[in-house]
């Protein structure tokens, strides 16, 4: 694995994500509500779409006709709405679909992913 | 064998007219022989009976203990038969809630005493106002301390389909009985209920019997499960009757497709809706499609749909397009057989029926 440059730490704050491409893969990093950031391949396993673009907000649970948020944020695909949970990349209702998650690091303004 | 779906028919409507509370006895008989049940707008163009079954004395076909006997329980060996009302199954869509009670306390006595009494093979469907769900409750209770009453049997037709908050005092009911609701096809577009088929009202009867009945039941499973009915009643469980069953994977996979994409409109469903629907639903097989030949891949595709587990043996006589069991027999795949004819519905029914094999 090495240290590859996603862009820039202002990018990421004003997009909420940057993509960069690793011997043919696209992989990006977003950043949560939270400020957290998550490095994930940007392509989605079920469909192929670019998985960074969608929206990182708390995953809803409750009783029926009760709506209550979980605490737990994770990435909903921009495509068909899957949800991926952000530590591993698994799809939360699809177990057997996950998209590659890598470490980020920040360093003089640059976004860097370990791929 | 156990039969889930025999038609009683109402050959002398004074005889269940008696049963009528006397205040509005004269109302029902003044509705002349339809006795003020909604009517269908689309009707077989020849008629809605079996034409070889006998109509002797004035009955119906199906109109008295002894033809059901003789033209089915006898010669098919059918250990159970589960009696469902016929037309009195819409008293759902009459629009008075109170006309719809009256009715269903008496269907439910005429059966209790005219047919359970008669003959140890019935078991009773305990129809109810579906359009007043306390009142229907109420009945359902009434009822079911009755142990011959098998099933609460609603109607394929309604005003908004059967997961929607106001039914749920009938599922709770049900459920806290432990009977299974059964809901059969039927009476869709008629009375209060919404139009069959979902593209305005059919023209034809041959639109209405593909479409009406497959849809109504497509709609109530999807509401039932979307609306978390099972996750409130983790005991109910629900019979869908005679709405085909060759769409049912494709209903299940668009579903849980669609379940992965937009559970945040119901994300009380913690698993996939066809998970769920293979714990509570099981479906009747008549009529079971003719497929020209390739009855192989409908059982392939249904086995992917849970079959043969969730498949119940239904005959629907003296209906026109009942499933003789003999045939039926012999089309099922033979490790089906077992199962389909018998165990499932046994075990569906439990203590109800008391036919489960150990």
């Amino acid at each position: 694995m090495t240290w590859h440059d996603a862009g820039a730490v202002s990018q990421l704050e004003s997009e909420g994500r940057v993509v960069t491409r690793v011997a043919g893969r696209e992989i990006g990093v977003v950043r949560g509500p939270d400020g957290e950031l998550h490095g994930i391949r940007n392509r989605c396993p079920h469909h192929g779409g670019p998985l960074c673009f969608g929206t990182v907000r708390e995953r809803l649970v409750g009783n029926p006709g009760r709506y209550e948020p979980s605490g737990r944020l994770v990435l909903h695909c921009p495509w068909h709405g899957w949800e991926f949970d952000l530590a591993s990349g698994v799809c939360v209702d699809e177990p057997t679909m996950r998209a590659a998650v890598y470490a980020v690091r920040i360093e003089d303004g640059r976004v860097f992913v370990d791929a | 064998m156990i039969d889930c779906d025999i038609h009683p028919q109402i050959s002398d409507p004074e005889a269940l007219l008696a049963y009528i509370e006397p205040g509005q006895r004269d109302w029902f008989r003044a509705q002349g022989p339809g006795l003020g049940l909604p009517g269908y707008s689309w009707t077989h163009p020849v008629g809605w009976f079996r034409a070889d079954l006998e109509t002797a004395n004035g009955n119906l076909p199906g109109g008295s203990v002894e033809s059901i006997r003789r033209e089915l329980l006898d010669p098919f060996g059918i250990d159970a038969g589960v009696l469902n009302a016929d037309d009195a199954v819409t008293v759902s869509l009459m629009p008075s809630p109170y006309r719809a009670a009256a009715f269903a306390r008496a269907h439910n006595e005429w059966i209790r005493e005219r047919w359970l009494e008669a003959e140890p093979r019935f078991r009773g469907a305990i129809i109810c106002p579906a359009q007043d769900p306390e009142e229907a409750a109420k009945e359902i209770r009434r009822v079911a301390e009755d142990e011959r009453f098998a099933h609460v049997l609603l109607v394929g037709g309604s005003e908004r389909p059967y997961g929607e908050p106001r039914y749920l005092p009938i599922f709770e009911a049900a459920a806290e009985c432990g009977l299974p609701v059964a809901i059969h096809s039927g009476g869709e577009g008629m009375g209060i209920a919404a139009p069959p088929g979902g593209a305005g009202p059919s023209t034809f009867y041959i639109e209405w019997h593909t479409l009406g009945s497959a849809c109504s039941t497509m709609a109530h499973l999807v509401s039932l499960l979307c609306h978390g009915t099972f996750e409130r009643l983790p005991n109910l469980r629900v019979l869908l009757m005679e709405g085909g069953v060759a769409w049912l994977p494709g209903i299940l996979w668009r579903l849980d497709t669609n379940w992965r994409g937009l559970r945040e409109e119901v994300p009380w469903l913690t698993r996939k809706p066809s998970e769920v629907a293979a714990d509570h639903v099981r479906f009747s097989t008549q009529p079971l499609e003719h497929t020209d030949g390739n009855d192989e891949l409908l059982f392939e595709m249904l086995a992917a749909a849970g079959a043969p587990d969730n498949l119940c043996f239904a005959s629907d006589y003296p209906h026109w397009d009942f499933d003789d069991p003999k045939f039926m027999v012999n089309r099922l795949p033979e490790s089906w057989r077992d199962a389909v004819l018998h165990d499932n519905a046994a075990e569906l029914y439990g203590e109800r029926l008391g036919l489960v094999r150990t």
